[in-house]
């Protein structure tokens, strides 16, 4: 089911209402409700994939029991492997199979030998990236002593399977998220507001913004060979706003919703076009994705002690690891390695920690330096997007080289710049003057009164309707 | 909580009231470039107003025609009136299944027909009909069918020309609108044919994408309720596909299937295979006939349904003489050497009861 259907604006309110009024008797009742709503959110898009969820959550639960009665270290570690290599052995059949196989045949090609070899034809199963990592970091949390293993079976398969995070994240920690599953939620009324409030910010952002800027992004990827360089670097950027809208909306949707069930998640997203530096960046972008790896990944390589060598090695392994998360395909390896160079310089100079505080604290604008080096790092960020956009490493090649052709400095033409720039330009300063903020409308008009605080609220939905898409665009990251 | 539910009931009261204020106010005052999924258009292209008025003074034809603009441009109801027979065009532009079924809903029972010709074109069963509804909502009536047709297509530009199409027709807003005979170079000839000045189709050569024909599974349905609704006044029904370029016909992957699927519904013609058409000099783009075109057209239905909208005719006019006039179609038939395609042997069904 996704966000922007009307079955969710259905199932939305049927299960809120079943939620507070009929399951709210007792924890069990609200953790049994959540799970089957949430299979049946997850199940109504494809219910055969249900079972994956299903196994994946099995398997890292069992695992939880076993390093829990566990003493043993190598018995332990045996069950942390064989926990890991279920998890990511799915991610490699359902996600990564035909990749390899593929790549496999080309470069015994390469060397003049053909084989033949058949790639399946797998479905691949929407969130399976987002569940897999909460269901793991569970596993690794508990053999590393963070976090006690559940009995509960019932509120850890809704953990993995909490539906609105299901599909594309936030890719909440058990330490976190887990506990709330053994309270008995209570309604507040406040927190159900910010969530409301929250949702409505993330479809305008999903529906006015990512959908819009599709339109013109499809096209231009599609046509750079006959567009002037113009064009082509408005494409660009138009991808950095879709891919941002897109993502962060979904983030923000799902995180409201949460919060309407009284559930708190963590923060996804939180400005990164107005970082200063690409470090500040990934600390700002996908955060629950980036702080997993960071936590299971780069600090159990050493992260950034060792020698240089190490901290090299350490910082390609997984930015080419992050990048190679999102999609089976050269283009995200390349646009992950692109990262890890942006990322060397600054980790080498020790400067990657420079900037942890918001841009312009305590000002209105920021200035020029801070200007300069924002501009700079979504030049940054904007170059790499388009690996990230590409259907392959040649078009990508093939999109820069025209953009640095003798039409540079011509204007762009069919763009659509005046029907996206004003939309580009509002979103851009609302989230100026709300950065410090946990979604850009969180301060917004709190204080005016009722009446006028509706008229906008009813405002935003009038220009949802009138403006979003009439065709179904899915979010971005499902196919991740 | 019981605060939140009584807050979130007044507000969605509050939403529905603004949302439609601000539409009516966008509807009247904004440019159309401004209206993204509003699109209330009367009088708009295809002359649905006029038909639609025509039809309402219309009673008792023998013919009526249904369909997309396939249908309104290709069969001219002048041509049947010089055979006798008084037909009506309820073809409109890119009319899916969903508005044929309402359109039959509401006026099947005044027209009364003898003969249905429904043009059944195998894009219109694949749309999803939104351009097809605001066209219906802004030039006939609003009534419940049309309420549920918006929730069957459930698209946001439907909702929106409905809520602003019904607070025009609430407050008589296009009482005294006329729409003129002559639009660009279209015509409208009384019984809801649209006639084209002759242009020639410059796209013929262009290279089309090869699909699949899928049509939706809620056109499926409502293209069923149409059969139903026709079978159940006792009308007889003729489905047809007009010709189209070579190139727009052989897009279509499958084209057996669709084939194979009409012919199982009702008496089907493809007259791609039966007539044989110029893609430059017979029409004007890749999917519509010219004036050219519409005559060899004409040609093609009269050689192919002489015999079959002769009999009906008989059949249910006039009785007492049927079998004289199966006779006279069976003798005709010798006499100028039809082929054997068009006169099968259902056509002359009515011969059983010889």
């Amino acid at each position: 089911m996704l966000f922007t259907s009307t079955e969710f604006l259905i199932f939305l309110p049927i299960v809120f209402l079943l939620y507070w009024f009929v399951f709210q008797k007792n924890l069990k009742l609200q953790n049994y409700f959540i799970l089957a709503i949430s299979y049946l959110f997850y199940g109504w898009w494809d219910w055969r994939c249900l079972f994956l969820v299903i196994f994946c959550s099995g398997i890292n639960y069992l695992a939880g029991l076993k390093l829990a009665s566990d003493k043993n270290i190598k018995s332990r570690k045996l069950v942390l492997s064989l926990s890991c290599v279920f998890s990511i052995g799915l991610l490699g059949v359902f996600k990564y199979f035909n990749f390899f196989v593929d790549n496999f045949i080309s470069a015994f090609a390469s060397i003049g030998i053909h084989l033949q070899a058949r790639t399946l034809n797998i479905v691949l199963p929407v969130g399976i990236s987002f569940y897999t990592l909460k269901a793991l970091g569970y596993t690794i949390d508990v053999y590393k002593g963070k976090l006690e293993a559940t009995k509960d079976m019932i509120a850890f398969f809704s953990f993995v399977g909490f539906f609105p995070q299901l599909l594309a994240g936030p890719i909440d920690r058990a330490t976190t998220l887990l506990p709330q599953f053994y309270v008995k939620r209570t309604f507040e009324y406040h927190n159900a507001v910010e969530g409301m409030r929250q949702i409505l910010w993330g479809f305008l952002k999903k529906i006015m913004i990512a959908d819009k800027c599709a339109i013109y992004v499809n096209e231009i990827f599609a046509n750079h060979e006959t567009l002037p360089a113009g064009t082509l670097v408005l494409g660009a950027i138009y991808f950095a706003f879709q891919i941002y809208a897109d993502f962060s909306g979904y983030s923000d949707i799902a995180i409201g919703t949460s919060r309407l069930f009284g559930f708190t998640s963590m923060q996804n997203f939180n400005v990164p076009y107005f970082s200063r530096d690409i470090a500040e960046f990934w600390r700002r972008w996908h955060i629950s994705l980036t702080t997993w790896f960071r936590d299971y990944l780069y600090i159990p390589l050493g992260g950034n002690r060792g020698t240089k060598f190490h901290v090299v090695r350490n910082t390609f392994i997984i930015f080419l690891i992050c990048g190679f998360w999102h999609g089976a395909n050269w283009t995200f390896i390349m646009w992950g390695l692109i990262n890890a160079l942006y990322f060397l310089p600054l980790l080498l100079l020790g400067k990657n920690r420079k900037n942890t505080d918001t841009v312009a604290h305590g000002r209105i604008l920021p200035n020029i330096k801070e200007l300069f080096q924002m501009g700079t790092t979504f030049a940054l960020a904007v170059f790499a997007w388009i690996f990230f956009r590409a259907d392959s490493i040649g078009q990508a090649f093939s999109y820069i080289g025209h953009i640095f052709s003798k039409s540079l400095l011509s204007a762009p033409k069919g763009s659509g710049a005046a029907h996206i720039l004003p939309l580009l330009l509002i979103m851009i300063l609302l989230e100026w003057f709300q950065r410090e903020e946990l979604f850009a409308t969180a301060k917004i008009g709190y204080t005016w009164p009722k009446p006028v605080r509706w008229s906008c609220y009813a405002f935003i939905i009038f220009l949802i309707g009138m403006y979003m898409q009439t065709t179904e665009t899915p979010f971005i990251y499902f196919q991740f | 909580m019981k605060k939140f539910i009584t807050n979130i009931s007044l507000f969605v009261i509050f939403v529905i009231l603004v949302y439609w204020s601000l539409i009516i106010i966008w509807g009247n005052y904004m440019p159309p470039s401004f209206n993204q999924n509003l699109n209330y258009r009367i009088g708009s292209y295809g002359h649905m107003y006029s038909r639609i008025n025509e039809l309402k003074k219309t009673k008792d034809v023998d013919i009526l025609f249904l369909g997309s603009s396939h249908a309104y441009r290709g069969f001219d109801t002048r041509i049947f009136k010089n055979s006798g027979y008084r037909s009506f065009n309820l073809g409109s532009s890119g009319q899916t299944p969903i508005q044929t079924n309402i359109l039959l809903e509401r006026y099947l029972d005044t027209l009364n027909p003898k003969l249905i010709i429904y043009e059944v074109f195998p894009s219109t069963f694949s749309s999803d009909g939104v351009e097809s509804s605001v066209d219906l909502i802004a030039n006939d009536k609003i009534d419940f069918k049309t309420f549920r047709m918006a929730i069957e297509l459930n698209n946001v530009k439907t909702y929106n020309t409905l809520l602003y199409g019904y607070y025009r027709q609430l407050f008589d807003k296009d009482k005294g609108f006329e729409e003129g005979v002559l639009k660009g170079d279209d015509r409208y000839v009384p019984g809801g044919f649209v006639e084209q000045k002759l242009v020639y189709n410059n796209a013929a050569a262009a290279k089309a994408e090869m699909i699949d024909w899928t049509p939706k599974p809620y056109q499926i349905k409502a293209f069923e309720n149409i059969l139903k609704l026709i079978k159940e006044k006792q009308i007889e029904l003729i489905l047809v596909q007009s010709p189209v370029t070579r190139i727009a016909f052989k897009k279509y992957k499958n084209n057996k299937n669709i084939d194979a699927y009409f012919s199982k519904k009702a008496e089907y013609y493809n007259f791609n295979y039966l007539v044989n058409m110029n893609d430059i000099l017979n029409f004007y783009d890749e999917n519509h006939l010219n004036q050219e075109g519409v005559k060899v057209f004409k040609e093609g239905v009269r050689d192919a349904l002489y015999f079959f909208t002769f009999e009906v005719l008989c059949i249910i006019r006039v009785c007492n003489i049927l079998c004289i006039s199966i006779a006279v179609t069976a003798a005709s038939a010798q006499v100028f050497g039809r082929s054997t395609l068009l006169v099968r042997q259902e056509h002359v069904r009515g011969g059983a009861c010889v």
